[in-house]
């Protein structure tokens, strides 16, 4: 890794050797590249100086918790994006284990339980049901890894199959048991703490233990991402398969792999989401994915393929969120909410492009 | 080989996907001729085998996964069975131009009694359109408004073949809110928790454009505040005076219990106890939302045994929210009548298929839980109730 004192000390010395239209050029570009932070910077200032409360500890700690909730899924459809694909079944696949884990997790002396017959709710059947679910999603990622890399079918229309699929299963399991499509909830008190459970306070704002989850989710998928082979395959498949594989990288494989791999990212999920809002209905991981992809893109990884780190993908899901927050927090109104997101979307998506197109 | 192998197995799979879902439709009384996604092809409904009329009724679902709907749905299924009207079940996906077509498929598979839940609530343009595509076969709107303050009437009172069953949008409102009143003014001083003789309060709304979500998102608080001023107490006030919509909104539209907690969750920061400003009631258009946002008041230490209650107040009185009424972290709902709803429809459904006309039909229903509306005698409304502990 590079030193950054001494890259910024070459930076200056190229600096002082450019004339003054490089000089200018110098700024134009350093402005535009990094309009993004520039923009969310005078942002958070704005907000802060508006609304004072937006700028305390209680509040990162709200941010932080919304952050840790949203970043397994982008983490996991990142992977997708890479190989210039994306994965339109990611919140169908989180509301389908979201709605299993709470079942198998409901208190047992619930009035409005599904099943009787659960085994009593302890460490042991918490992580057997989280595993399960994990499986679960990780089936429907292979089932979307092997269309797409033995067809050389568009992962968008692949997906779409099995988002439709996996919708159509929830709606089943919604109906099991006399349950006409009502929501679940009911959690036990085991599986509450251990997802959603005080780890600390920060400000006047618990910590809840998912946070931690999340923290660890980024090592693995950094290490993942960086440290093995089969990232850099990702890598190397999502920038040219063909050159992937004629350099000897089994393209079939890492495609099924990084698919699978985002596929349990939702089902872990789906785990945490029935905790945090305290029930999960049929409707619950609608349209997820959208904001995992537009977390993915803002952060750097780009659908051209081949390029994105996991800090990016951390960014994206902070700027997505202090959107969120700020601006109900300065209390705009809907209409303007949608505007205000949609814009941001479309100039990060357009400045990060421009960097690569100027790359190229 | 390999490959063709896989071939094979894929024309397997295909095949057997559609046999499975043919051997149901063959009992269904629609012919499937639209390209149905797989989901709705899969979850459709089989009509009973030993139907005794000649009736065949179609019913069509603006979406499948609405909590309340797959209530009426169950009690529906049960009462036309009993009645022994064979029936098929359609979902349109929340897409008005698939449910016209599925409609018009199912008048070309036979069917002679439509019943519709339709998709765009509050266009009796669109209500006029179905009408015209079923010509002579009655249809039973039901649920979802076709317009309102009585934008639907001269669609009603026009087609003699068409009525509608549901309920009056703006009365889920008007009981919430009344609730709401009565119980601050009971509580005031218990819900006024710093004490400034102002109550300030927060809105759920589960979707923008919607009649019934506009309707209990301005009676909701208008008419706890009637209550309020008459027994002498302050109006309620909105917590955050910058909203001037008074309301935060769940943006993907779903009345979602997770858009419930986000907002509450963020709206701690700035308004909680420390700063003296907490946000002392909570109004949600639903109770999704409503168990969205007792999550995160627990998560605060809130609306738990022995520690401060904030009111929340929901619409839907769902098994779920019912079980935390019961238990004290919520107080109150209003109950959308599910099996009142299904018996006015099937009861309706056999009196026109017996030949009467739409309005003698619903004017022969003799059950206190519905009431001809005032102003238009197509129009039967299915009484709310409300839910407390």
């Amino acid at each position: 890794m590079a030193n950054p004192l001494k890259k910024y000390k070459q930076v200056v010395t190229d600096y002082k050797q450019m004339d003054a239209k490089d000089k200018k050029r110098f700024w134009i570009d350093g402005i535009l590249n990094n309009a993004l932070y520039i923009l969310m910077a005078i942002f958070i200032i704005y907000t802060a100086s508006v609304r004072p409360a937006f700028f305390t500890l209680g509040s990162f700690a709200n941010l932080i918790t919304q952050v840790a909730a949203y970043l397994p899924m982008a983490l996991g459809i990142a992977g997708c994006i890479v190989l210039t694909g994306t994965d339109l079944s990611a919140g169908r696949v989180s509301g389908l284990t979201a709605a299993v884990a709470a079942v198998m997790l409901q208190k047992s002396d619930f009035a409005n339980k599904m099943f009787q017959n659960i085994p009593e709710v302890t460490l042991g059947w918490i992580l057997v049901v989280l595993l399960g679910v994990v499986a679960i999603g990780a089936i429907v990622g292979l089932v979307n890894g092997f269309f797409v890399a033995k067809f050389s079918l568009h992962p968008f229309i692949v997906t779409l199959s099995t988002q439709l699929i996996t919708y159509g299963v929830i709606l089943w399991f919604f109906g099991l048991n006399g349950n006409n499509g009502q929501p679940i909830s009911g959690l036990s008190k085991e599986y509450k703490d251990l997802v959603g459970g005080e780890m600390f306070r920060l400000g006047n704002v618990a910590i809840p233990m998912y946070v931690l989850y999340a923290i660890i989710l980024v090592a693995v998928m950094w290490f993942v991402w960086n440290k093995t082979a089969f990232g850099k395959n990702m890598f190397a498949v999502g920038s040219n398969a063909e050159a992937a594989k004629v350099s000897g990288v089994n393209v079939f494989w890492t495609t099924v792999l990084v698919h699978t791999l985002a596929g349990a990212m939702y089902g872990y999920a789906g785990f945490i989401e029935g905790v945090r809002s305290g029930s999960v209905a049929a409707a619950t991981g609608l349209n997820a994915e959208c904001d995992a992809i537009a977390a993915c893109v803002i952060g750097g990884v780009s659908f051209v393929g081949g390029t994105g780190s996991i800090s990016g993908i951390i960014l994206g899901v902070f700027i997505l969120r202090i959107i969120f927050v700020a601006l109900t927090m300065l209390g705009v109104d809907s209409s303007s909410l949608y505007i205000i997101k949609g814009a941001i979307i479309l100039c990060a998506c357009a400045l990060d492009m421009r960097k690569y197109l100027v790359k190229k | 080989m390999k490959k063709k192998l896989m071939a094979l197995l894929l024309c397997v799979a295909m095949t057997a996907a559609l046999v499975g879902c043919g051997a149901k439709e063959e009992a269904a009384t629609s012919g499937e001729a639209t390209t149905e996604a797989t989901t709705e092809a899969a979850t459709e409904e089989t009509a009973e085998e030993t139907a005794t009329s000649d009736v065949k009724a179609s019913v069509f679902w603006y979406e499948e996964s609405d909590v309340y709907l797959s209530s009426v749905r169950t009690a529906l299924n049960a009462e036309l069975e009993a009645a022994g009207i064979a029936y098929d079940n359609q979902f349109a996906a929340n897409d008005q131009a698939k449910q016209i077509d599925q409609i018009k498929t199912a008048i070309a598979g036979g069917s002679n009694l439509l019943i519709v839940n339709i998709v765009t609530s509050g266009a009796p343009d669109t209500a006029q359109d179905i009408i015209d595509v079923a010509g002579d076969i009655p249809v039973i709107f039901f649920n979802r408004a076709i317009g309102t303050d009585g934008s639907d009437n001269a669609v009603l009172d026009e087609n003699a073949t068409a009525c509608f069953i549901g309920t009056d949008a703006p009365e889920a409102g008007h009981m919430q809110g009344k609730m709401v009143g009565e119980y601050v003014v009971a509580n005031f001083d218990t819900v006024d928790k710093n004490g400034d003789g102002v109550i300030t309060y927060a809105m759920m709304k589960g979707q923008e454009g919607n009649v019934e979500a506009e309707f209990r998102t301005q009676y909701g608080v208008e008419d706890a505040n009637a209550v309020l001023t008459e027994a002498g107490k302050a109006e309620l006030k909105y917590f955050d005076e910058a909203n001037t919509d008074c309301y935060q909104v769940d943006q993907d539209g779903a009345w979602s219990a997770k858009a419930g907690k986000e907002y509450m969750d963020t709206n701690f920061v700035t308004y909680n106890e420390a700063a003296g400003n907490m946000i002392e009631l909570v109004i949600c258009n639903n109770d999704g939302m409503a168990e969205g946002v007792i999550a995160s008041l627990q998560d605060k230490g809130y609306n738990k045994d022995g520690a401060h209650v904030v009111p929340v107040f929901g619409v839907d009185a769902t098994a779920n929210a019912v079980a935390l009424i019961d238990e004290g972290a919520m107080t109150g709902t209003v109950k959308q009548d599910a099996e009142g709803m299904a018996a006015a429809i099937c009861q309706t459904a056999q009196a026109v298929a017996g030949g009467a006309a739409t309005t003698d039909a619903l004017a022969g229903l003799s059950d206190d839980r519905f009431s001809v509306a005032s102003d238009c005698a197509s129009k039967l409304f299915v009484a709310y109730a409300p839910y407390t502990k």
